[in-house]
C-alpha cells in the first residue's frame, strides 16, 4: 500500500488564536516532533501569563453578546463548523497521525468522534431547555432556566489532540459560554487546524480561543477569577493534586478526567475469535496511550488448558501486529509519542520483571517496517505471572503492554478490579448473560464493557469515570456537559 | 498481500472498482457495443466506491477494531483486465463475468469478516454486492 501524503509541510510556527486573530506568542519556542522520524515538523510558542490573561479578557468580552445570541443561532455556527470538519476530514486525520504517530484508522476514528460531539451539541435548543410547573401555589408558577456562566478553560492531553477538546468546547459555546483551549504543547497542530475552521465558520471573535503553552497557561486559567470552570484530561497526579483542588479553592466548577489501569476480564466461555481482536485494539491501539486502554488481562478459571490455548491465540496475534508509519494504511500500531514516554514504559516493564512477572512477548526491540528509526517505537509486550499488587497494575503505564493476571473465579476477578486504585473502564468477555450482569453490577468503575475492549462512550453519553480516574461530579459529553456548562436559574412568579 | 486494517481494505475497494470500471470503458472503446450497459457499469463503480468510503468515514471509531477488522488476502481477488488482440466481444463479456464474480466474492467475504466490527461498512459491502450480482444476467444477455 502506498504511504499517504503528509499534510504538514515545512516547519510552521503554530500561533495562538485569540479574539478572532492569529497571534504569535512572545514566549519561548518549542519544537513539535513527529515520533515516527524524530524530526521537527512545527514550532509552538509557550505562552506567557500576560497572553493567557489577554485571551481570557477577550473571551469575557465576547461572552456579553454571545450569551444573548439565541441558541438556535449559536448552533448554526456549529452546523457550519461540522460541515467544514467533514470537508477537511482527511487532512485533520493525517495531521493527527503526523504529530502523534497513531495509525490512520485511529486518527480517522478520532476525527469522527470529535465531529460527533459537534453534532450532538447542535441539539442545544432542546438540550438546554429547562422545566416549569404551573400553580405551585394558587396563581404562582415556577420555572427553571439553564443559563451560561461565562468563560471556561479546556486543558487537553497529547493522546487525542483533536478529539478531547471537542468533548467540552462545542457544549460550552452552544450553551452560550466562551472558551479558552490550551492544547497539549506536544501536539498543538490539530487544535490549530480546528481553530482555522472555527474562524472559517465565522464564530464571533473571542468566543473560541486557543492559547498554546505549558504550566504558566494552566496556572493562569486556574488562578483567573473570570474563568468559571475547567475541564481537564490528563494524568491522575496533576488532576488530583493540582487541577481539582485549585478549582475548588477558587470556586470553579471542574471536570477532571485522569489516568487508568483498566482490567479486561476473560471468561472461559468467551468467543475467542471475537475477543482476540478486541483485546488487540484495547491493549495496543493508539500504542496503549489512552485512558480506556486495557492494561491488565485477567484470565478467569483454573483450567490450564483454556489459559494456554487462549494466551497462545493472543500472543500469536500480537506478535504479528504491523508496526510502523501510521500513514501507511497497512500499519496497525504506531510509535509512542516521545523517547521519554518510551523510557517510562520500559521502566515499568523492568519493574514488572523485577517483581516476578515473566515475558511472554517482548516488545522492547520491535521490528519497525519501512526502515524508520526505532527511537520512539515499542512492540506489544505481554507479561505473565502478574499480581494485582505490582506497580504494573497499580500505576498507569500508558503504553502497549499487557499484564496477565489469573483469577480462580469471577468473584476474585471483580475483587481485583475493585481493589485497583483506578476505576475508569473495565470489561468482561463472556457468552454468559448472568456473568456479564454480575460484572456490570458489582464492578465499580465509570464505564463497563461487555465483549467490548474500548469502552468509549458515544458523544450523547457522558464520558464517565470514577475515583482515581475522575474528580468532579458531572462528566464531559452529552447532557452532562450541558449541565456542567450551565447554571440552574429558578424563577417563581405571581401577578396580582 | 494481507489486508487487515479498514483503511487498506477501503483503498483496495477503490482499486477494484477503478480497475473494473476501466475494463468496461476499454471494452466499449474496443467493440463500440452496448454503450448504455458498459459505460453505466463503469459509472456505477465510482458511485459504489463513494458509497462505501462514505460509510467508512461515518462509522470509523478509535473504539472498534478498525486495525484488526479483516483477514483478507488481496491476491485472492486480483484479476486480469487485458484482452488478447483477437479476443471477440463474447470473450470480453466472459471476462467481465469472471471479474464480477471475483469482486462479488470479495464483498461477501469482507462483509462477513467485518460484520460485528465496522457497523455500516459490511452493510454497504452487501448492498454493493447485491447490485453487482444483478449485472451477471445482464452481461450474459449481451453479445
Amino acid at each position: 500500500m502506498a504511504i499517504l501524503e503528509e499534510p504538514v509541510k515545512g516547519v510552521p510556527k503554530i500561533k495562538n488564536y485569540v479574539d478572532g486573530e492569529w497571534v504569535e506568542s512572545k514566549g519561548e519556542v518549542m519544537d513539535v516532533v513527529n515520533p515516527l522520524t524524530c524530526e521537527t515538523i512545527a514550532q509552538v510558542g509557550i505562552s506567557t501569563r500576560e497572553e493567557i490573561d489577554d485571551a481570557i479578557q477577550a473571551a469575557k468580552e465576547a461572552y456579553v453578546d454571545w450569551r444573548r445570541t439565541p441558541p438556535v443561532a449559536r448552533c448554526r455556527y456549529l452546523l457550519r463548523l461540522g460541515q467544514l470538519l467533514e470537508e477537511n476530514f482527511e487532512e485533520l486525520s493525517r495531521v493527527q497521525t503526523q504529530e502523534h504517530g497513531k495509525t490512520i484508522d485511529e486518527s480517522r476514528g478520532e476525527t469522527r468522534r470529535g465531529i460527533e460531539n459537534v453534532e450532538v451539541a447542535c441539539g442545544i435548543p432542546t438540550l438546554m431547555q429547562g422545566a416549569s410547573a404551573e400553580d405551585i401555589a394558587s396563581g404562582i408558577d415556577e420555572y427553571l432556566m439553564r443559563v451560561p456562566l461565562g468563560v471556561f478553560g479546556i486543558i487537553s492531553p497529547f493522546n487525542f489532540p483533536f478529539m478531547i477538546p471537542l468533548w467540552s468546547a462545542p457544549y460550552a459555546v452552544a450553551t452560550g459560554n466562551t472558551v479558552v483551549i490550551k492544547p497539549t504543547e506536544q501536539c498543538p497542530i490539530s487544535q490549530s487546524k480546528l481553530a482555522e475552521l472555527v474562524d472559517e465558520a465565522g464564530f464571533p471573535p473571542g468566543v473560541w480561543n486557543v492559547v498554546n503553552g505549558e504550566k504558566t497557561v494552566v496556572n493562569g486559567m486556574l488562578e483567573h477569577p473570570d474563568i468559571k470552570g475547567i475541564t481537564f484530561v490528563g494524568s491522575t497526579p496533576t488532576g488530583r493534586d493540582v487541577i481539582f483542588p485549585k478549582c475548588g479553592a477558587t470556586g470553579k466548577r471542574s471536570i477532571v478526567q485522569c489516568g487508568a489501569s483498566n482490567m479486561m476480564v476473560v471468561m472461559p466461555d468467551c468467543n475467542v475469535r471475537g475477543t482476540v481482536p478486541a483485546l488487540m485494539t484495547s491493549f495496543f491501539g493508539n500504542a496503549g496511550q489512552r485512558c480506556l486502554a486495557g492494561q491488565n488481562l485477567i484470565v478467569v478459571g483454573e483450567d490450564d488448558g483454556f489459559y494456554n490455548e487462549f494466551m497462545e491465540a493472543v500472543t500469536a496475534t500480537a506478535k504479528e501486529i504491523i508496526i510502523g508509519n501510521g500513514l501507511d494504511e497497512s500499519v496497525q500500531m504506531g510509535p509512542v509519542k516521545d523517547v521519554q514516554k518510551k523510557e517510562r514504559i520500559l521502566g515499568y516493564i523492568e519493574s514488572g520483571l523485577k517483581d516476578g512477572a515473566t515475558l511472554r512477548l517482548d516488545g522492547r526491540k520491535p521490528n519497525v517496517v519501512g526502515g524508520y528509526p526505532d527511537t520512539c517505537f515499542l512492540g506489544p509486550t505481554i507479561m505473565e505471572n502478574v499480581r494485582p499488587e505490582m506497580r504494573v497494575v497499580t500505576e498507569e503505564i500508558f503504553g502497549p503492554t499487557m499484564g496477565v493476571i489469573r483469577a480462580k473465579d469471577l468473584d476474585e476477578a471483580i475483587q481485583i478490579c475493585n481493589d485497583n486504585p483506578y476505576h475508569n473502564a473495565d470489561a468482561i468477555f463472556t457468552s454468559s448473560g448472568k456473568d456479564a450482569r454480575k460484572f456490570q453490577y458489582e464492578v465499580n468503575c465509570g464505564s463497563i464493557g461487555i465483549n467490548i475492549g474500548i469502552v468509549a462512550p458515544m458523544a450523547f453519553f457522558p464520558f464517565s469515570g470514577m475515583s482515581g480516574s475522575f474528580y468532579g461530579i458531572l462528566h464531559t459529553q452529552g447532557k452532562e456537559a450541558v449541565r456542567f456548562f450551565t447554571e440552574s436559574k429558578v424563577c417563581i412568579h405571581r401577578w396580582i | 498481500m494481507k489486508l487487515q486494517t479498514t483503511a487498506e481494505t477501503i483503498s483496495f475497494v477503490k482499486e477494484l472498482e477503478e480497475k473494473s470500471a476501466k475494463f468496461y470503458e476499454d471494452v466499449f472503446r474496443k467493440y463500440s457495443k452496448d454503450e448504455d450497459v458498459l459505460l453505466t457499469f463503469a459509472g456505477e463503480n465510482k458511485k459504489y466506491f463513494t458509497q462505501i468510503q462514505r460509510a467508512y468515514y461515518s462509522v470509523i471509531s478509535d473504539a472498534i477494531e478498525g486495525c484488526y477488522a479483516f483477514k483478507l488476502n488481496s491476491d485472492d481477488y486480483e484479476f486480469e483486465t487485458a484482452l488478447a488482440e483477437d479476443a471477440t466481444y463474447s470473450d470480453a463479456l466472459a471476462k467481465a463475468i469472471e471479474i464480477e464474480e471475483k469482486i462479488l466474492d470479495f464483498y461477501h467475504v469482507a462483509a462477513d469478516q467485518s460484520m460485528s466490527l465496522m457497523a455500516d461498512v459490511p452493510r454497504n459491502f452487501k448492498i454493493v454486492a447485491k447490485k453487482r450480482k444483478n449485472r451477471i444476467p445482464t452481461l450474459e444477455s449481451l453479445g
